[in-house]
């Protein structure tokens, strides 16, 4: 079975010829034939500070010239670590320009773990954003003698440091501007370095199963998933970019360095991570790409604030919102609105759905992405019904993010879309998804076993994810193969699929479903913080910390209630029968989820199993005490009894156990170190 | 509701205190704007003359004492002697032969010249005992007026004013008056809409909120208490040469007594200390409510309810007094707190609050 329906590619009009060769061809084109036009603008003190594309080739070749008085060469990696800085960005070219390659580092990757992501490519030198990370780089160069140099961007905190090899970023530019002054030819001579051939970045997988793994991504991977992207109308010439994703995630390297240099884009970078949302309202981005737990989180801050709204207000939302939700939802089965439907979402969206999208800041948002994981099917809908053209974008690291993508006037419920031109995909015998495109990379680096575990000879990419190609060329995606579980009654299941259903509940922030091999489903819940908490305030219900909200018999009855109304929606088999809110909630720290924030579930499974028996031995309270990780690396103990519930439901016929809820007997330790 | 605030950047802190960052409120203020210029073609003369004129020129006047009462803090009950001033002085310079733009200058120049005099006892005293003083300034000027001829022509005489000319040209009849007080209002709006954004205002807002605290730092409450008087005074002046010249068409002592200096000070206040807007609200209140309350009664008594005719004189009167104290005692900051309420609530639609 071999799709390569494909709807009729249309050449971005950016192009003319055909697709740069290199990014860095790119970024020269650019500032040769639209030098004057904003490539980044980055929020510093309140305001947006503008770069020109003739200001960025400039930053870049004389940081290029700078790096390479430093050591840097061909095939070597270049550390980046830190979060959304325009200097971070320029770095990550200037590696290129010199044939070196650019290895990110998610920003909050502890320590500990920072080697594991400085293996590949003998890093000499390496970008931190602020003192912080330079810290961490210290102590990395201590134990294993790397980097050598060390080049920061903020330099708070760092004006008296006596470490060897510190260099401030603006310092680095000017030895390499007075280098390019000194040296007639070059500039000319850096530029034309690049070759297709090369690896741009370093990925790291985000290490569901494991250690990551390097996947290196060339230069002209990198450019045919942007000219792909371009040519399935994904994105359109000059949009405007919101660059806030990890700059370790595949998703931000496409949209904020390889897309943005090919379809000459407009990066707009926030200030910090914190205030986020907020500059998102001051870009209203034209192309916007969020992980379904940034699309959820937003949800929530909608939810949240319609509760607390005035009753007006709140009956205006509760009456346009639904109604334009299960418009939509009829709009993707097929039918055509009525005239009356039509209307109502006319009037709403000048009521409600408008103010909203500006409040998000997405009302000019032309392009709408989702990516990473599968996201739950009423957020899918909640955001489409505002009027935002969301959808589902499906990739790999290892093919650039561009595998498949919902095309605008062709979106399925049930389908992640279809192929971008130049992917070929087929089914495995197992019924896994298989990927064969020119953004797709040759294999990992350094690592001939698990390149050939996950390509065939023939340069098929083993995509781990099961699903199915419909007669009409659309992809489905069932989840991870290694996922699909049976419980003991035989009853097929994705866990994940699950779990974003139930997250679509505004006080549910993460949790696991449970049942390979048992004899029905449970779920360990965290509880959202901020929505519970707030709910709580509202009623006057006291706590103090996490754990103790997560414990009050309301708070439990309230996650009950939400998992009622999703089990109502799924077939028998398939609903929650029992769940336990968890004290806390999972950490990347502690390995429960991956820095990406995917669930690790064996990692949940082992470190909850005595409180998982309890779940299905049908007790009351399970005394649960494990070992927490601090940011600092120093690990603690946390002992607390919580409660289990049951979810009532009629429908259970077979229901052994009496609806029961725990009281608020609780004991807490909390051992430092 | 309205409000749109997506997508609104700052590539510089001037850019940043721009006067209307959001996009409707400037095109509101065009739209206002093309109105107010195309009024003369769409109101009928009567309307024009007797209620859209008046309004405008009371508004200049209006915000000539709100920047002192709103702006620096600093009560002033003699308002009108200040417009007295300048109606004289200019009608005066424009009798002798001085072109009318340079008859409004010297309006203005004298209304501040003899309210920086007064306003030096503001140096000494604040609130009550200012009031007082500011009271005393009103009768001298009476005074003065009525009982100097060479001013008055006389204890019960009316001076006809001049036509105006600009640049040589004679400007008549209702229309033309109205377009020279129009432009001197956007003048004096403009100016006022940009105070708060200067080291003036600022010094002025210092001043009001406690001079002591302006001194200690280093604002000189003698230097911006003096400022603050000549500025009201000849934006005073200047407003009362307008009115004479566009509106009454003559001058004489009747039309700046006590009262209207009250009804000044009762525009400040309904509309809201310190607010531009609300200074217009203000002076559309005090001044056309009066004038529609008689019209509604008017009509309510034509068209067949029993309304006695002593009834017919004074209700008007109480619904107005009504009217003022219902605003009040609804939002004691003015309409322009109403206003910005109603801003506000939209502003945060769909939501109770802002949120972050």
């Amino acid at each position: 079975m071999n799709a390569r329906a494909t709807p009729a590619a249309v050449a971005p009009e950016a192009a003319g010829t055909g697709p740069p060769a290199t990014l860095i061809a790119a970024l020269a084109r650019n500032a040769r034939d639209h030098g004057g036009t904003t490539a980044i603008r980055e929020r510093e003190l309140g305001l947006w500070r503008e770069r020109s594309w003739h200001d960025l080739h400039g930053e870049v070749l004389a940081l290029a010239a700078g790096l390479e008085e430093l050591g840097v060469g061909p095939d070597t990696a270049v550390t980046i670590i830190g979060d959304n800085r325009a200097s971070l960005y320029a770095a990550m070219l200037a590696a290129n320009v010199l044939r070196a390659f650019s290895a990110p580092v998610f920003a909050d990757v502890p320590p500990a773990e920072l080697e594991l992501y400085t293996r590949h490519g003998e890093p000499a030198v390496a970008f931190a954003e602020d003192q912080e990370q330079v810290d961490k780089l210290l102590d990395l160069r201590s134990s294993i003698g790397r980097p050598r140099h060390i080049v920061y961007d903020d330099p708070r905190g760092l004006a008296q440091s006596t470490a060897a090899g510190l260099v401030p970023y603006a310092k680095l530019i000017e030895q390499g501007r007075a280098r390019l002054a000194a040296v007639p030819g070059l500039a000319a001579d850096l530029e034309g370095r690049s070759r297709p051939d090369d690896i741009a970045i370093l990925m790291h997988s985000s290490g569901t199963t494991g250690t990551p793994k390097g996947i290196a991504i060339r230069q002209r991977n990198a450019v045919a998933a942007a000219w792909s992207g371009g040519c399935a109308g994904a994105f359109a010439t000059g949009e405007d970019t919101f660059a806030y994703l990890p700059i370790a995630w595949v998703g931000d390297y496409l949209l904020s360095i390889a897309a943005a240099l090919v379809m000459r884009f407009t990066i707009n970078i926030p200030e910090r991570q914190e205030t986020a949302m907020l500059d998102l309202r001051a870009v209203a981005p034209t192309l916007y790409l969020a992980a379904p737990r940034a699309w959820d989180a937003m949800l929530t801050r909608v939810q949240v604030g319609i509760a607390d709204s005035t009753p007006l207000k709140r009956a205006l939302f509760n009456f346009f919102m639904p109604r334009a939700i299960a418009m939509e939802r009829r709009r993707l089965a097929g039918e055509a609105p009525s005239a009356r439907d039509e209307l109502v979402r006319r009037v709403g969206e000048a009521v409600i759905f408008a103010p909203l999208k500006d409040y998000l800041g997405l009302s000019r948002a032309r392009h709408a992405f989702t990516g990473g994981e599968a996201l739950g099917e009423d957020t899918f809908l909640f955001f489409r019904a505002l009027g935002i053209k969301l959808t589902q974008l499906y990739g790999q690291t290892e093919t650039c993010a561009m595998t498949a993508i919902q095309f605008a006037d062709d979106v399925r419920l049930d389908t992640v879309g279809r192929p971008l031109p130049g992917v070929e995909i087929k089914l495995g015998d197992d019924g896994e998804i298989l990927v064969r495109s020119q953004s797709t990379v040759d294999g990992y680096f350094n690592d001939p076993a698990a390149t050939a575990k996950a390509f065939t000879g023939d340069g098929w990419l083993r995509t781990g994810d099961a699903g199915a190609i419909e007669p009409d060329g659309q992809l489905v995606v069932y989840g991870r193969v290694s996922e699909v579980v049976h419980t003991a009654a035989g009853d097929r299941y994705i866990p994940n699929y699950l779990e974003n259903r139930i997250k679509f509940s505004p006080y549910i922030r993460n949790l696991a479903v449970l049942g390979a091999g048992k004899p029905w489903l449970a779920a360990i819940v965290c509880i959202d913080r901020e929505a519970v908490g707030h709910w709580a305030e509202q009623r006057g219900l006291a706590y103090s910390s996490f754990a103790e909200l997560s414990q009050l018999p309301q708070v439990c009855e309230l996650v009950r209630n939400s998992l009622d109304d999703i089990n109502r929606q799924l077939s028998a088999p398939l609903r929650i029968r029992r769940f336990v809110n968890l004290h806390k909630d999972f950490d990347a720290d502690d390995g429960e989820i991956t820095r990406t924030r995917k669930l690790r579930r064996t990692v949940v499974e082992e470190r909850y199993a005595p409180l998982i028996a309890a779940l299905y031995a049908g007790a009351e309270h399970a005394d649960v005490e494990i070992t927490i990780t601090y940011e600092n690396g120093t690990t603690g103990a946390f002992a607390r009894r919580l409660a289990l519930a049951d979810v009532a439901d009629a429908a259970f016929e077979d229901r052994a156990i009496p609806v029961r809820l725990g009281n608020g007997a609780q004991r807490q330790a909390m051992e430092g170190r | 509701m309205f409000y749109r605030q997506a997508g609104i950047r700052y590539t510089s802190y001037p850019a940043e205190r721009q006067l209307w960052p959001l996009g409707i409120e400037r095109v509101l203020m065009g739209l206002i704007l093309a109105l107010a210029l195309i009024a003369p073609a769409l109101l009928s003369p009567l309307l024009l003359s007797s209620y859209l004129l008046p309004w405008v020129i009371w508004s200049i006047a209006a915000l000539g004492l709100n920047l002192l009462m709103g702006g620096a803090g600093q009560i002033h009950l003699g308002y009108a002697a200040v417009m007295a001033i300048g109606a004289y002085s200019a009608t005066h310079a424009a009798r002798a032969g001085l072109p009318f733009e340079l008859s409004l200058l010297v309006a203005g120049l004298a209304s501040a010249v003899i309210g920086v005099i007064f306003g030096a006892a503001a140096l000494r005293i604040r609130g009550l005992y200012l009031a007082i003083a500011t009271l005393a300034m009103q009768y001298i000027v009476d005074f003065a007026i009525g009982h100097i001829p060479a001013i008055s022509g006389g204890t019960q005489a009316t001076v006809a004013t001049p036509t105006p000319r600009i640049l040589g040209i004679p400007v008549e009849g209702p229309v033309g008056g109205y377009y020279i007080a129009l432009v001197v209002c956007i003048v004096v709006t403009l100016f006022m809409l940009n105070l708060r954004r200067t080291s003036f205002g600022r010094a002025l807002a210092a001043i009001r909120e406690k001079d002591y605290a302006a001194e200690i730092l280093g604002i000189s409450a003698f230097r911006y208490k003096l400022m603050a008087f000549w500025t009201s005074s000849f934006i005073g002046g200047v407003a009362g040469a307008i009115l004479v010249f566009c509106y009454y068409r003559s001058v004489s002592p009747e039309q700046f007594h006590l009262e209207t200096s009250v009804q000044l000070v009762a525009m400040v206040i309904v509309g809201g200390l310190g607010s531009v807007l609300g200074t217009f609200l203000g002076a559309a209140l005090i001044l056309l409510a009066p004038l529609a309350l008689s019209a509604l009664v008017a009509s309510l008594a034509s068209s067949g309810l029993p309304i006695g005719s002593d009834l017919r004189a004074h209700l008007p009167l109480v619904l107005y007094g009504a009217l003022i104290v219902g605003f009040l005692i609804a939002e004691p900051l003015g309409l322009a707190k109403l206003y910005d309420n109603a801003r506000k609530y939209l502003l945060v639609w769909p939501f109770r609050h802002a949120r972050s």
